[in-house]
C-alpha cells in the first residue's frame, strides 16, 4: 500500500473491532539469520516477532504523526513459521481506553501460513502520547 | 530440554542474559517488511517523540528473551506449540544496557489439553532497575 493511501491516526476516531492491514509475506532464511543474530539466539523460532505483525498491519492503514510507545505485547505461539512458506497477517483494533488521562489502543494480528497453520497471535498495548513517557524517563527534560 | 512432566511451583526458569547494541537494535528492526523510520531506527525521530537522546530496542527484544529462556525450560517442542508470553515495559531499553531475564513458576492448573504452567518473568537491566514485567505459560501433558 502506497503512503499517499494512508488515513492520519485520529485517536478520537478509531473503534474498537477495527480492521486494520491485511497482508502477505514470505519468510525468507535471511529474516530467520538476521533475527537470531539480532536477539543472539541461534534457536530461536519465531522471527515473526521481528516483522512486528500487528504494528504493520497498523502502519499499512494509517500515518500517526504523533507515534507510539509500547507499553506491553501479549504473544501466543502456536507454530513456529518455516522459511520459504508465505504467512498471511490480519490486523484490527482489539480496545481503546484511557489510563490515567493517557490514551491507548490495543492492537493484534493473527498470522497463519499458507498451509493454514495458526502460528501466532501478537497483541501491543500503545501508548498514543508519546511524549509523556519520555518526559516520565527523563524528567530532567522539558 | 526435554519438555518438563512436573514441575513445582517457585522453581525457577533458565536465566537468559542479552547486551544490547546499535547493531542489535538495527538488525532487530532489519527483520520487518516495511522499512519504515521509527523509534528505533531514528534518533531524530526518537528526540521528536520521547525527547530521548537515543533510540529504544524494540519491546519485542525482551519479548524474545523471555521466549528463550521459557524455551529453554519447558523445551522447544512444548514452547512452540503452547506458550503465551505477556510482559509490560516499564523503562527503556537501549544500547549499552545489558537486560537479564529470570523468573519462577506461579502456578498451575488442569485444563482439557494438560497442566498450564505460570510463570512470573523479570527484565532487569545492569543496574538492577526492572524494564519489563510479566507471565508466561506453557501447556504441559
Amino acid at each position: 500500500m502506497a503512503d499517499a493511501e494512508l488515513k492520519i491516526f485520529d485517536y478520537d476516531k478509531a473503534e474498537i473491532g477495527e480492521e486494520l492491514g491485511s497482508y502477505e509475506y514470505t519468510l525468507t532464511q535471511e529474516m530467520l539469520d538476521a533475527f537470531r543474530s539480532s536477539v543472539d539466539d541461534p534457536e530461536a523460532q519465531f522471527p515473526t516477532l521481528g516483522v512486528k505483525h500487528d504494528a504493520t498491519a497498523f502502519a499499512m492503514v494509517y500515518d500517526d504523526p504523533i507515534g507510539t510507545v509500547n507499553a506491553g505485547n501479549e504473544v501466543e505461539f502456536f507454530n513456529p513459521p518455516i522459511v520459504g512458506k508465505k504467512i498471511s497477517v490480519k490486523g484490527r483494533i482489539a480496545d481503546k481506553y484511557l489510563r490515567r488521562d493517557k490514551p491507548y489502543i490495543v492492537i493484534e494480528a493473527t498470522a497463519i501460513d499458507e498451509d493454514g497453520r495458526l502460528l501466532e497471535k501478537l497483541s501491543t498495548y500503545q501508548l498514543k502520547k508519546p511524549d509523556e513517557l519520555g518526559k516520565k524517563w527523563h524528567p530532567e527534560q522539558k | 530440554m526435554a519438555s518438563r512432566a512436573e514441575i513445582k511451583p517457585g522453581e525457577t526458569i533458565p536465566s537468559v542474559t542479552k547486551a544490547i547494541t546499535e547493531k542489535s537494535i538495527l538488525e532487530f528492526e532489519s527483520t520487518g517488511i516495511l522499512n519504515r523510520e521509527n523509534i528505533h531506527n531514528n534518533p531524530e525521530l526518537a528526540a521528536k517523540r520521547l525527547g530521548t537522546t537515543y533510540t529504544l530496542a524494540s519491546g519485542r527484544m525482551s519479548i524474545t528473551f523471555a521466549s528463550e529462556s521459557l524455551r529453554r525450560f519447558f523445551g522447544a517442542e512444548v514452547f512452540n506449540h503452547t506458550a503465551t508470553v505477556n510482559l509490560k515495559f516499564l523503562r527503556p531499553v537501549k544500547a549499552g544496557d545489558t537486560i537479564t531475564v529470570t523468573g519462577a513458576v506461579s502456578g498451575s492448573e488442569q485444563t482439557d489439553v494438560g497442566t498450564k504452567v505460570s510463570v512470573d518473568i523479570f527484565c532487569d537491566n545492569q543496574d538492577g532497575n526492572r524494564t519489563a514485567v510479566g507471565i508466561g505459560t506453557a501447556v504441559i501433558k
